[in-house]
This record gives structure tokens, sequence and C-alpha cells, in this order.
């Protein structure tokens, strides 16, 4: 897992990461991983929020 | 929508499902809610706050090869537009099928005027590009 020292710009390649998820459909944690959606062909969108129990 | 969403905050999984299960208005929720309490992703995309230990409202649309396309970061305050958003992941997707052409300010969906091979001609006269 490489650590960006500066955020990342519009057209750089997103550094490989992962993420502990809690996937709702399966009712299940679940890990997500960048390589998985470029291996399958996928657009992502990343979507941060400041915290759960607030008011989105 | 020809896409995977996922939602992050700094919060765990664990929290993640309880607020999933306790709040109603989250009851169709059915996105991956990704954990990052280390704030290592939020860190890589520039939304961690070091001040608050939280996540400011970005948004992010990657590319199936990684390529960053798209980010939009909001304060804590304000809330997305998701018809913008929509508007922001479709013209990726159209010009991802149509590399000549550009999406202006007012496209909103597929049909809508674009301008086609901007180049030298077109300098000076996008008025008549975008009426032609």
């Amino acid at each position: 897992m490489q650590e960006a020292t500066t955020p990342l710009k519009l057209g750089q390649k997103v550094p490989d990461f992962d993420l502990e998820i809690y996937d709702p459909v399966k009712d299940d944690f679940g890990k997500f991983r960048l390589q998985d959606q470029i291996a399958g062909k996928r657009w992502t969108v990343l979507f941060f929020y400041p915290a759960d129990f607030t008011f989105v | 929508m020809d896409c995977d969403i996922v939602t992050i905050s700094e919060d765990t999984k664990f929290v993640h499902l309880a607020w999933r299960k306790g709040e109603k208005e989250l009851a169709n929720v059915r996105y991956p809610m990704g954990a990052d309490p280390t704030g290592k992703v939020a860190k890589m995309f520039g939304v961690y706050d070091e001040n608050t230990g939280l996540a400011l409202r970005g948004t992010f649309i990657i590319s199936p090869d990684g390529t960053l396309f798209n980010s939009e970061v909001n304060f804590y305050n304000l809330g997305r537009n998701i018809d913008e958003l929509m508007r922001k992941f479709k013209a990726n997707l159209y010009m991802a099928k149509k590399s000549n052409e550009v999406c202006p300010s007012k496209w909103k969906d597929e049909g809508d005027k674009t301008l086609v091979n901007p180049g030298a001609k077109m300098v000076g006269k996008v008025h008549e590009a975008l009426k032609g």
C-alpha cells in the first residue's frame, strides 16, 4: 500500500488501495480493492463524507 | 448506472453496520460502505481534515484503467448535488466512447450538443460551433 505524500491530481493514475467495507446487500464485511475494479474494467465513484450518525 | 459507488468515512465497518441498520433513512442504501479509520485513503485524495480527523465531502470518479477523472470537494456544511455528479459521470462515459468530442458546460446527456474535433479552426469560433 503506497501512501501518497501529496494529494492526487486529475489525470494521474490512482495508486492501488484497499478498504474494509460493510456490504449492506450481503449484510457482511468484506474488502474493496481498486485493483479489482481495474481488472473488471469498472468505473468507480468514491463518495467521502465526514462521519456516520451525522446528517449527510 | 454503469459504475460502482463506494461511500467512505473515517468510521469503522462496525459503525457502518450499526448506522445502516439503525437509521431508517438508510434502509435503501446498497452501496458498500468503506472504512478508513486511519485516514490513509482520505489523505491520498486530499480530503482528510487533520484538525477533526474527519473526511471532507469529496467525490472522485476513477476510470476503468485507474485514472482520476473528476474531483469535487465540498466543506462540511454543503451537500452535494447528485444531478451534477450524474452529469459528470455520463459525460465521462460519453467522452470515453467519443474521444474527439468534448462536453460543454450545458451538456446534460447523450444527444446534447458537443464540440467535435476542437482545434485550430475552432479558436475564436466557439459561439458558431455551439450554434451550428
